[in-house]
């Protein structure tokens, strides 16, 4: 009946895929393979180029907006399932950062929206726990202030206790208030920062607690496969929801290199955040220096290096010539900082980063 | 819905500025609002707030009284419906927890007074002294006592999902007995955090401050510091499989050697075979261990026994209609096969039922008071009175007058149909029992209305107009009917009572006896039987005794043929049981308020599917933007069609690679084109200007195709359609999903 039906259905789609799969791979072997090179194009300057990627005409703007307006009439139902202990995890093609961030300022004021950004290279899952701790304790606070509970104890402050810890304390019993929760907005739950097992194995502890409901977004087509069954019946608990929006992904690709720039150093625009922030905090702040020079002096060909020398000591960021120049190679291995020798004959160091790309580095190494 | 219209006057700003929130990793977006307990006392924070929020706007202080005591009918009710929900939900859930600890208990005595067993074999290796006991390293002793009592715990079950439940309330069972319980799982046993965190891990649970360095010394001084001294300290972990296979050779290890000052006592969850152990660990530890084996119930079992109570049963009022219920067995079967995921689903298909069905909290009314006989429901105001009875069940029946107290009725009427429905599904299951029929299969063919209605056309008997599908055609209903009388479930039930033994028909009316008794016709029903069975022959008792004792002086011919009358005479009660009271849910009236029937919903909310949806996406884009540019092109790609699907279509003519510069001009082409209707629908100068002005920005528009073109790499690679060029390919890039 039905069963068998079913069956032969996955059995036809399973050989659609597989012949798919085939036809896509002979395709490709059949000789008809293109030796056209990405340089035969007439390639823009690379700075011509984000410039044109960051004002791009908008094509349906009126339906998108439309299309975004119409998901109104579902929040009522969204905020009644978040109520009923489920998640909600939104997906479709476009960005659903504006339409979740909507959906949490207008239907969600009577609840605490905390929103993690996924899309961004690094995120500590630790101090985001931590963060929402000591928010659960606001709140419960709050809370207790004015029904004038007494306030248990806290020992130990939140940024010095264990993951375990943490989580118990969101899990915990304290508040016996079944609407009294904290909402989380995940943007892009599968975005690279947050992709590996471990701290999705943390996200979905987080999302269990009774404290914490998550409202997140996948734009990654296979994003369940980061799940296992316990995950997603048992602590994301997710309703799924198809809402496609076809708004740009402004904010989610701003550190995906633009392919037809020249590759190097677009790629390190991405790279060197990860690089600086593995690096101590002192060499950040020696790179702080340098970039906020090439910030103020954008038609100079970089920072003399005596210059800099003579900064960082005055911040006490170095002691001698012999820490910087140690900082300094770290950097230029890494093509952070290129050095140029200036027309008056000394060196100079720069940052091989347009303006704009600097600017969000320093922001991201700021936190 | 009044908030969400009032709520579209500002549109969604797709086009945030980037402001400082974009780049930090995590924020507060806003504080709970502190209007929440205005809100509790009036009902009417809400709205209120969003009018005083804006002022300005006019439609909102237009807004007549009778459209604000809407809103706040609309809030208020919204707040009866969650209470329903909850206390529907809490009930269905106290009774599944109920089920499945009853499937576990005998597991679970058995395993307690193992572990008493074994207690007290650990004591009878000898007490210590006090120096040894307070000494902090282990003591030294033979082989024989360093073995620790492990049991396995056969889960029956690929899936340990469906077990995390049993081993909690394992844990909890053993704790009430006075046991100190570790729950530990395979996350503890990871390889990266190794032994030490996996100690941690452990000591955690007995005590409560957190320590730096994990030693077990601890535990053995926390253990002789208890008062509790007479009772051993049991580890239960729950998926002893996907631990990682050193760490818990070394935990074991390690345990082994203070078994003497700690009595520690393992519960392994196996969901394979009893070998599982000899593949994980060496037998250096294996020869520690001292293995008993224990089984759960198989998931089948737990099945049956949780749709019985929830949707047979109906502890809760609730039910779902007969496409729902396909939905969710198929779901079960096809899709993920555990019950975990089953629960879930009901309890979505529930949360939903809430609400989308305005009426629903009436359900929780009728739980309450079940006693109260629906006095609360004459107390409804005229509006919903006037709702309910406008349900289209209840149109159909033609219940002409709309007060309340017909309302009462129809509810009262409606609690008696499904009692009667789920005493005969019951008693179905029980004579199908011994052919191994699902509960689940069963109860889909029972909730289905044509096959209601087939029956009832087929006997003659009066069609009711509440039938709900009476305009199905007759040939419909006769195929399905044939299908009922060949194939279906009920009559392969109905068949086999014919043929059953007599002992076992004996057992069976038994036991339907006992199903029966709340309701009295059909008890009377059953009752007239036994006693035409004994009026026929005083034989029947003496039968059923005489051939479980001894040979019988009757002929077994007679027996036979005897027995075959009785036989005959149950299926007939039973089809006729049947035919008279096995009226589904979605034929009586006013189901709507207990009933769930969007299918649609439910596996939208159910299962995801990005990889297929999000194709779809592009593919189709126009199918979900409804513009009047793109919808009419057919195959054709046109330049007012978004760029990202533009380029996903164009990829679809690749083959696993893609050649960046082939893709770029063909990309080029098409945004190029020239179109009838105008490229760009912002514009609409005459066309002599645009051609103009398109000539002036020749320059320009070359940068910014290409800039489009690598948007819309990005945003494909976002999706991970997409994969990156290589070093060794650093021209093409790589296709992903291959079909939908």
């Amino acid at each position: 009946m039905d069963i068998d039906n079913g069956v032969e259905e996955e059995e036809e789609e399973e050989f659609g895929f597989s012949r798919n799969y085939f036809l896509a791979k002979e395709l490709g072997g059949s000789g008809k393979k293109s030796a056209c090179k990405l340089s035969d194009i007439d390639l823009v300057d690379e700075q011509e180029l984000r410039a044109a990627a960051s004002n791009i005409e908008p094509k349906h703007e009126k339906e998108v907006v439309a299309l975004m307006n119409s998901y109104r009439i579902l929040y009522p139902k969204w905020v009644f399932e978040l109520r009923c202990g489920f998640g909600l995890l939104m997906y479709g093609f476009g960005s659903k950062k504006a339409l979740i961030e909507d959906f949490a300022s207008t239907a969600l004021t009577e609840y605490c929206v905390f929103v993690i950004n996924g899309y961004l290279q690094s995120i500590n899952i630790k101090q985001v726990a931590i963060s929402l701790a000591e928010v659960l304790w606001d709140q419960l606070k709050t809370k207790l202030a004015t029904t004038s509970g007494n306030l248990p104890k806290v020992q130990q402050p939140f940024s010095s206790r264990s993951m375990d810890d943490l989580l118990a304390f969101l899990n915990g019993s304290q508040a016996q208030d079944k609407d009294c929760f904290i909402c989380v907005v995940i943007h892009n739950i599968d975005g690279p920062g947050l992709r590996d097992s471990e701290t999705q194995q943390y996200l979905a502890q987080i999302a269990a607690c009774s404290c914490i409901r998550v409202v997140a977004s996948i734009d990654h087509v296979n994003a369940p496969l980061l799940w296992d069954k316990k995950m997603v019946h048992t602590q994301f608990n997710w309703c799924w929801y198809h809402v496609p929006t076809f708004a740009p992904y402004r904010v989610e690709g701003m550190f995906f290199p633009l392919i037809l720039a020249h590759g190097n150093t677009t790629q390190s625009a991405k790279t060197a955040a990860i690089v600086l922030q593995s690096l101590t905090p002192n060499a950040q702040s020696v790179f702080r220096v340098l970039a906020e020079y090439q910030l103020a002096h954008p038609d100079e060909e970089g920072m003399p290096i005596n210059n800099l020398y003579t900064i960082c000591r005055e911040r006490f960021l170095v002691s001698s010539q012999v820490t910087l120049n140690s900082h300094l190679t770290e950097f230029k291995d890494h093509e952070l900082v290129k050095t140029k020798r200036h027309s008056d004959g000394q060196d100079c160091l720069h940052i091989p980063l347009m303006t704009e790309a600097l600017e969000k580095l320093l922001m991201e190494i700021r936190q | 819905m009044a908030l969400a219209s009032a709520a579209t006057d500002s549109p969604i700003q797709t086009t945030s500025e980037t402001n400082d929130n974009n780049l930090q990793t995590f924020f507060v977006l806003h504080k709970a609002s502190s209007r929440k307990s205005e809100k509790r006392s009036t009902g009417t924070g809400k709205t209120r707030r969003r009018i005083d929020l804006s002022p300005s706007s006019p439609k909102k202080t237009d807004k007549s009284e009778a459209e604000r005591a809407e809103e706040w009918d609309e809030r208020r009710y919204e707040h009866l419906r969650m209470e329903a929900f909850e206390l529907v939900w809490s009930r269905i859930d106290l009774t599944i927890k109920d089920v499945l600890r009853g499937i576990n208990t005998n597991v679970l005595n058995e395993i307690h007074s193992w572990v008493c067993e074994s207690f007290n074999a650990i004591k009878s290796f000898g007490t210590l002294g006090f120096a040894e006991a307070t000494r902090s390293f282990p003591i030294v002793a033979a082989a024989t006592c360093k073995r620790l009592f492990t049991g396995l715990i056969l889960t029956k079950n690929m899936e340990f999902v469906d077990d995390l439940l049993t081993f909690e309330e394992l844990g909890l069972s053993l704790r009430s007995h006075g046991c100190h319980v570790a729950n530990l799982s395979s996350m503890d046993f990871s390889a990266k955090n190794g032994i030490g965190g996996c100690l941690r891990g452990f000591l955690r649970q007995f005590l409560t401050t957190t320590l730096d360095a994990a030693d077990i010394s601890i535990l053995a001084s926390w253990y002789r510091e208890q008062d509790n001294h007479d009772s051993p300290v049991v580890v239960i972990i729950d998926d002893m499989e996907r631990c990682c296979g050193s760490v818990l050779s070394d935990f074991i290890l390690m345990l082994s050697e203070w078994v003497l000052k700690i009595p520690i006592i393992i519960l392994m969850g196996v969901s394979t075979t009893l070998d599982a152990p000899r593949n994980i660990l060496p037998s250096n530890v294996l020869q520690r261990l001292c293995p008993s084996k224990f089984i759960l119930g198989s998931p089948a079992e737990r099945m049956d026994a949780v749709v019985e109570a929830v949707l047979v049963k109906q502890c809760s009022g609730f039910s779902v209609g007969h496409r729902a219920a396909v939905f969710l067995r198929n779901y079960f079967l096809n899709q993920d096969g555990t019950l975990t995921s089953f629960i879930r689903a009901l309890k979505i298909a529930c949360a939903q039922h809430f609400s989308m069905e305005p009426l629903s909290f009436i359900l929780g009314d009728l739980l309450v008071e079940e006693k109260q006989k629906g006095e609360k429901i004459c107390l409804l105001p005229e509006v919903i009175l006037k709702h309910a009875s406008q349900l289209p069940s209840y149109v159909r029946n033609q219940m002409a007058d709309q007060t309340a107290k017909s309302l009462v009725h129809g509810f009262s009427e409606l609690k008696r149909l499904q009692k009667c429905w789920s005493i005969v599904v019951l008693c179905l299951y029980e004579a199908g029992k011994c052919n191994k029929i699902r509960l689940l299969d069963l109860l889909c063919e029972a909730l289905d209305p044509d096959l209601y209605i087939s029956r009832a056309s087929n006997n003659h008997v009066e069609l009711d107009k509440d039938s709900g599908l009476g305009m199905a055609s007759d040939r419909c209903k006769r195929r399905k009917y044939s299908t009922f009388q060949k194939g279906g479930i009920i009559s392969q039930i109905v068949r086999k009572v014919r043929d059953l033994p007599a002992v076992m028909l004996y057992q069976l009316l038994k036991s339907w006896e006992n199903i029966t008794v709340d309701i009295l016709e059909i008890h009377e029903k059953l009752k007239e039987l036994q006693s035409v069975l004994r009026f026929e022959d005083g034989k029947l008792k003496q039968n059923v005794d005489d051939i479980s004792k001894r040979h019988s002086s009757w002929s077994p011919l007679n027996i036979e043929k005897d027995s075959k009358a009785i036989n005959e005479k149950a299926a007939t009660l039973l089809d006729c049981l049947v035919r008279d009271y096995l009226r589904p849910m979605e034929c009586i009236p006013l189901h709507e308020i207990v009933c769930f029937k969007n299918v649609e919903k439910l596996q939208l909310a159910l299962i995801g599917d990005p990889r297929r949806r999000i194709q779809v996406d592009l593919l189709e884009f126009y199918k979900i933007l409804q513009c009047s540019c793109c919808s009419k092109s057919g195959n054709v790609l046109l330049p007012s069609m978004h760029d990202t699907s533009v380029m996903y279509t164009l990829a679809q003519e690749h083959g696993d690679l893609i050649n960046l510069h082939d893709w770029f001009q063909s990309f080029k082409t098409v945004v190029l084109q020239p179109s009838t209707k105008g490229k760009h629908k912002s514009k609409q100068s005459p066309l002599s200007k645009k051609r103009k002005h398109k000539y002036e920005s020749e320059n320009k528009s070359e940068a910014s195709i290409q800039a489009r073109f690598c948007r819309a790499v990005t945003e494909l690679q976002i999706t991970g359609l997409l994969r990156m060029p290589s070093r060794r390919r650093p021209d093409c890039v790589q296709r992903v999903a291959f079909g939908l």
